[in-house]
Order: structure tokens, then C-alpha cells, then sequence
């Protein structure tokens, strides 16, 4: 387990979504205000529509909010719907990323597009090649790390997605809809993985699912409607 | 930092292949017309180049012998040889010739007489054979005639035996040069009179017909030393040439020569710059325009390439952005990419020059200034296109790989 597990990663304070304005205005998403800790995984879910995304990509930090402040890892990022900080720099070192699909990229291999997670970074790519070979064997994937992302499988392809988002050890994983082109065994393989991760990384990792089956794997479930984000009672 | 552009480059060998073969065609068109252009100059100034001679003498008021025609009396290298200054003088005059093989074939050339017994034609870059011994019945022809040493060549009534092959001997024109000496370039001349010729030569009888000597040849015998002299006279040549001898000076001769009422001087330089300004200027101009409009297209083919390579990396690029990449590793993505594709396309063009150059039925020259030349523009090419790229490149949003 990760020595980071238990501290508060993400903090949001009052961050709100509006696209459009007069008559195509649309309250994507309500004040929000939700934090999430280190190593533990938070479920997403609510109708297609509610703000799931909008929600997702603000933290991602690619899309600016409306209004609000967010924290990563205790730092000032966004304040009062400003950036304070350098964006890039902040994706580059503290957010991972995994969606639904076209994750890697086609040119690279496997390990090539776990490794850039690192080189974009400075890492030197011999230290970058060795890490990522590792993260990959861990996760099954020893015989396919020269294989370009067309030759992998989908469940291959997310578990390479989810090395990528964790081998740089980010604060906050976001992960939108990762098993939607996986069936219901693979996807509950990705889920394990993404639990075992959170831990082992000490990440907060927040994934978006429609998978209610899955969902026992998480810690946390939120649901979203209307924009508006609220705590899931287990039922 | 490892290699994105060699890696998206390798994903699609063959694309990039192709695509830097097509590329490079175009460059070695380029580089084509940079080789005639410089062959067209060398070409034009072959003849004086190969003669020398530090002045030309020429019909009064005419360019010749390239620019213009010109005739002078063959007597006149006589009176010039007696100029002060003048070390030596010699005939010039050239023909063109379109003769009729056996086989149907037509052989056409450039007949250029060199002066017997000053000049043999020594100073021709022999390739085979030798330069003529005889006065008569022998030639010196450039390789591109096609014609070997010892082949026999019937012009006119006589026959001529090819004793040397040169190469690289052509006209202004691109024809291949044939060296007689100048009374069996004259007497082919005459033999193979066209109409106008013939006229020509019928005139000359009745002119001869009309003088008392020509009527009763033994007046010329009663007359003795107050005989004005005959109207017959040999046929005129094209110029003469003029080696000025060591310690005089070119102008001082010229000076003295320009004063006589029939005939105009040009130094050897003021021929060449006749030859390149005026003779092939139109011709150069031409190439030089039509060079620049390629460099111009491919300047066009080679943005568009970049900038659909980059389109194609659309995702890929959005998804760098996504994962914090900074601008220099998308920078370095487009750009370099972008000059392996043009210094490969270079070292297409380089290829096919070597290889296909020399087929040319004209003279290409490229010079290693010229393969510099085309090197730099290649790679200010690439530059401007990677920049069309990278425009489109920078504007990359990380959220279209959530719209994916
Ligand atoms: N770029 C955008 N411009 C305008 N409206 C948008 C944009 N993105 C999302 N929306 C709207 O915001 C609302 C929430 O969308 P989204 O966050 O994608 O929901 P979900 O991911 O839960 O399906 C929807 O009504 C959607 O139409
Ligand atoms: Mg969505």
C-alpha cells in the first residue's frame, strides 16, 4: 500500500458548468463541492446527459469551470474558476487519464505509450523503459509490450490505458466510461484493476461507469443528475 | 525524450516511402532544370571556349559569327596577320549539316572548320582517335554524332574517314559538333549547296562570264603586273581569329583593327556574353522561370503533405496535449518529420540525377553548388510546411479524444 492512502488528493469547492448562454443555456454542471483521498476508488454514475463528463474533464483540467476552486494534492489549482497554475504541467504530473476508447497512441506500442507517460516528463527513457516493463508485466501484459494498440485486444488495450494513467504515481486517476466496450468479465477486471491501483498508487481514482454490477468493487458511489452531484445511499 | 517522429514514420513505412519518392521526382525535376540550364551555358559558349582567339573579327555592323551571320574574305586573316601585336590568325567558319544516311536515317551537325596546318584540332577533348593529320578527307566528330573512329562518312562528292571522336562538342543549339579542316568544311559546303547556293555560284559565273579576263583569259597574261585582280576569289568564312602575341596588348590590337571600314572585333569575352545574353538568353530566362514555378509547387505539394500527415495525427496529438505534453514535443513531432520527409525526398533527387541524368540527349550539369543549393531550399521547404503543420498541430484540443 501506497504511504500517500488516506490523504485528501482532491478538493472541490463550488465548481460549476454553464454551456451556452440566452435561450442554449445549459447548466451542465450545479455547484459542486467533493473531495476524494488517496487509494480510494469513486464511482460516477446517473443518466447519460447529467454531467458526468462536463464534470470529469473540469477535473481533468480540460475544460475550465464557470465558478469554483480546485485543489490537487493541497495545491491551489483553479481559484474562483481562474487557473493559478500552469495547466499542462499540473496534467502532466498530478492526473492520469483513461476513457472509453483511442486511449493509446496507434504509432506507439505498448510500452512505448506507458513509457511516454513518464519521458514527457524528463524522465530518461532507460529508467522510463524499466518502470514501464515492470507495470506492464505486473499487469499481465509481458508477451504484448511491443505490440502497436491495433494488435491489442480491448481488455489489453484499457489495462495498458491504465498503466499509462498510474505509472507516473498521479494524485487523481479519471477514468470516464473505461469498460463501456468491454463485456461484463473483462470489465470487472479493469474495475479490480483499478482498485488494486488506487492502492497500490496511492491515487484517487474516479471512473464514471454504467456498470451497476461492478460497482461493490468500489468504496464510494456518487450519483449525478441534472447536474447536480450527490452521495448514492448503498442500497 | 524517445523519437515520436521516427516511430509515426515507421508505423507507415511504405506511405512515407512512396510519399518521399513523389516528392523527390519532383525535387529531381528541380534539380533537372538547375543541370540544363547550367549544360545551356556551358553548350552556348562551347564553340569559343574550344577555338580561343582573343578577338574575333566579324562583318562590319554584325553579332556574328553566334549571335548573327557574318561572312568575311578568307584573304582577311591575311591583312589582319599584318597588324602589329597579331601573333597568329585563323579561319573560322561553321556549317550546318543535315545529311541523309543510307539506311534513312538523318545525322545533323554542326561542321566547324579548324585552320590547317595551325590548328589540328589538338586542343579538342579527345575521347578516341586523333586530331587530323591530313588537310583533307579527315574529321573529328563529337561522340554524340554517334559515329565511331574509323567510320567513313560520304558529305558532298568525297568521302571522310572519322579519325577522333570527342564528347561534350555540341553547338549553341545542342547539335553535335563535326571538325574539318576549313577548305574541306568550305568545299562541303559547297558541294552540299541548297538552292540558294547554287544560285549563288551561277551569279559567280556570270560575274567571271562578264570580266574581260573571264571572256579572253589571255588578257590577263597581256595586261602582266597592271592586271587588276581577279574577281574570283576563295569563299568567304564565317570570322577570323586572332591570338595576339605575348607582351601586346588584346585592346591596343582590337583599337587598331576596329578602325578598318568592313569589319567589327569582339573579344572572346564580349563573344561569350553575346552568346549567354543574347543567342540563349530566352531560352535560360525560360528554364529559369519554369524552375522557379516548381519549386514553387512543390513548395505547395509539400505543405499540403505535411499538413494532412498532421491531420491524420490529430487524436495522437490531442492526446499528448491531454497527457501534458509540452509544445516543444509536438514542435519537435511536426518538424521533424517534416525534414525527414524532405531530406529523404533530397536523397531520391540526388539518386535519380545520377541515374538518369546522363541519358539526357543534352548536356545536364550539376555542380555540388547546385546540390547545395537545392539542400537548403528542400529544407527551407520543410521548414514552411512543418509550420503549416504545427499551426494546425498547436490547435490539437485534448477534449477530442473524449469526442472520440
Ligand atoms: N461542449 C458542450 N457544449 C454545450 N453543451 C454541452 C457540451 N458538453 C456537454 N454539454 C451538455 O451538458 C450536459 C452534460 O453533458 P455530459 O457532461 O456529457 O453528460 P454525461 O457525460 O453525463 O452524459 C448535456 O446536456 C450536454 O448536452
Ligand atoms: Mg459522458
Amino acid at each position: 500500500m501506497n504511504e500517500r492512502v488516506g490523504t485528501s488528493v482532491l478538493r472541490l469547492t463550488g465548481i460549476s458548468k454553464v454551456y451556452g448562454e440566452g435561450p442554449t443555456r445549459v447548466d451542465a454542471l450545479r455547484p459542486t463541492t467533493f473531495e476524494a483521498r488517496a487509494g480510494e476508488v469513486v464511482a460516477i454514475v446517473g443518466p447519460s446527459g447529467s454531467g458526468k463528463s462536463t464534470l470529469l474533464t473540469i477535473i481533468g483540467l480540460i475544460n475550465p469551470p464557470t465558478a469554483g476552486s480546485l485543489l490537487i494534492n493541497g495545491e491551489p489549482v483553479i481559484t474562483d474558476g481562474v487557473a493559478v497554475t500552469n495547466l499542462t504541467t499540473m496534467r502532466r504530473r498530478e492526473l492520469g487519464y483513461v476513457f472509453q476508447r483511442s486511449n493509446l497512441i496507434p504509432f506507439l506500442n505498448a510500452e512505448e505509450n506507458v513509457r511516454l507517460a513518464l519521458e514527457i516528463d524528463g524522465v530518461p527513457a532507460g529508467q522510463a523503459r524499466g518502470r514501464a516493463r515492470e507495470l506492464l508485466e505486473s499487469l499481465g501484459l509481458a508477451k504484448r509490450l511491443g505490440a502497436l494498440p491495433g494488435k491489442l485486444s480491448g481488455g489489453e488495450q484499457q489495462r495498458v490505458a491504465i498503466a499509462r494513467a498510474m505509472i507516473h504515481q498521479p494524485s487523481v486517476v479519471l477514468a470516464d466510461e473505461p469498460t463501456a466496450a468491454l463485456d461484463s468479465g473483462r470489465g470487472r477486471q479493469v474495475m479490480e484493476l483499478f482498485r488494486d491501483s488506487a492502492h497500490a498508487h496511492g491515487a484517487a481514482v474516479l471512473v464514471v461507469t454504467h456498470d451497476h454490477r461492478t460497482l461493490d468493487l468500489v468504496d464510494r458511489v456518487l450519483e449525478m443528475e441534472d447536474g447536480v452531484l450527490s452521495e448514492k445511499q448503498p442500497d | 525524450m524517445m523519437d515520436l517522429a521516427v516511430r509515426d514514420i515507421r508505423n507507415d513505412l511504405s506511405r512515407f516511402l512512396l510519399t518521399a519518392a513523389g516528392l523527390g521526382m519532383l525535387m529531381s525535376v528541380v534539380l533537372a532544370m538547375t543541370g540544363i540550364y547550367n549544360g545551356m551555358v556551358v553548350d552556348a559558349t562551347v564553340l569559343p571556349d574550344t577555338y580561343g582567339g582573343d578577338l574575333w573579327v566579324v562583318q562590319k555592323g554584325t553579332q556574328g559569327p553566334f549571335a548573327e551571320s557574318s561572312r568575311v574574305p578568307a584573304l582577311l586573316a591575311d591583312r589582319v596577320r599584318a597588324v602589329p601585336g597579331v601573333a597568329r590568325t585563323r579561319s573560322y567558319m561553321t556549317l550546318n549539316v543535315q545529311h541523309e544516311l543510307e539506311d534513312g536515317e538523318t545525322l545533323r551537325f554542326m561542321l566547324a572548320g579548324l585552320s590547317w596546318p595551325d590548328d589540328l584540332g589538338n586542343a579538342l577533348p579527345l575521347a578516341q582517335g586523333r586530331a587530323l593529320r591530313q588537310p583533307h578527307y579527315e574529321l573529328v566528330a563529337d561522340r554524340a554524332l554517334g559515329l565511331p573512329v574509323g567510320a567513313s562518312l560520304r558529305l558532298g562528292r568525297d568521302d571522310y574517314t572519322i579519325v577522333g571522336v570527342t564528347s561534350g562538342m555540341v553547338s549553341s543549339s545542342g547539335d553535335p559538333l563535326v571538325f574539318a579542316s576549313v577548305s574541306d568544311a568550305l568545299r562541303i559546303q559547297n558541294d552540299l549547296a541548297s538552292e540558294a547556293l547554287r544560285l549563288e555560284r551561277e551569279s559567280r559565273v556570270s560575274r567571271v562570264r562578264r570580266s574581260p579576263y573571264g571572256r579572253d583569259p589571255a588578257s590577263l597574261a597581256r595586261a602582266g603586273s597592271a592586271a587588276p585582280l581577279p574577281v574570283t576569289a576563295p569563299p568567304p568564312v564565317t570570322a577570323i581569329l586572332v591570338d595576339v602575341a605575348a607582351g601586346s596588348d588584346v585592346e591596343a590590337v582590337k583599337a587598331s583593327l576596329q578602325g578598318w571600314p568592313d569589319i567589327s572585333v569582339y573579344t572572346i569575352d564580349e563573344q561569350r556574353e553575346l552568346l549567354v545574353r543574347g543567342v540563349i538568353d530566352r531560352a535560360r530566362r525560360q528554364i529559369g522561370l519554369f524552375r522557379a514555378l516548381l519549386v514553387l509547387i512543390s513548395a505547395i505539394v509539400m505543405g499540403l503533405i505535411v499538413y494532412t500527415m498532421t491531420l491524420d495525427k490529430m487524436l495522437s496529438l490531442s492526446l499528448l496535449k491531454l497527457l501534458g505534453a509540452k509544445q516543444r514535443v509536438i514542435l519537435r513531432l511536426i518538424l521533424e518529420e517534416s525534414l525527414l520527409l524532405g531530406v529523404s525526398a533530397y536523397l531520391v533527387a540526388l539518386l535519380i540525377g545520377e541515374l538518369a541524368f546522363d541519358l539526357f540527349p543534352r548536356r545536364v550539369l550539376v555542380q555540388d553548388m547546385d546540390r547545395l543549393a537545392l539542400l537548403g531550399v528542400i529544407l527551407g521547404l520543410s521548414i514552411a510546411a512543418g509550420m503549416v503543420g504545427l499551426r494546425k498541430a498547436l490547435a490539437a484540443n485534448p477534449n477530442e479524444v473524449l469526442a472520440s
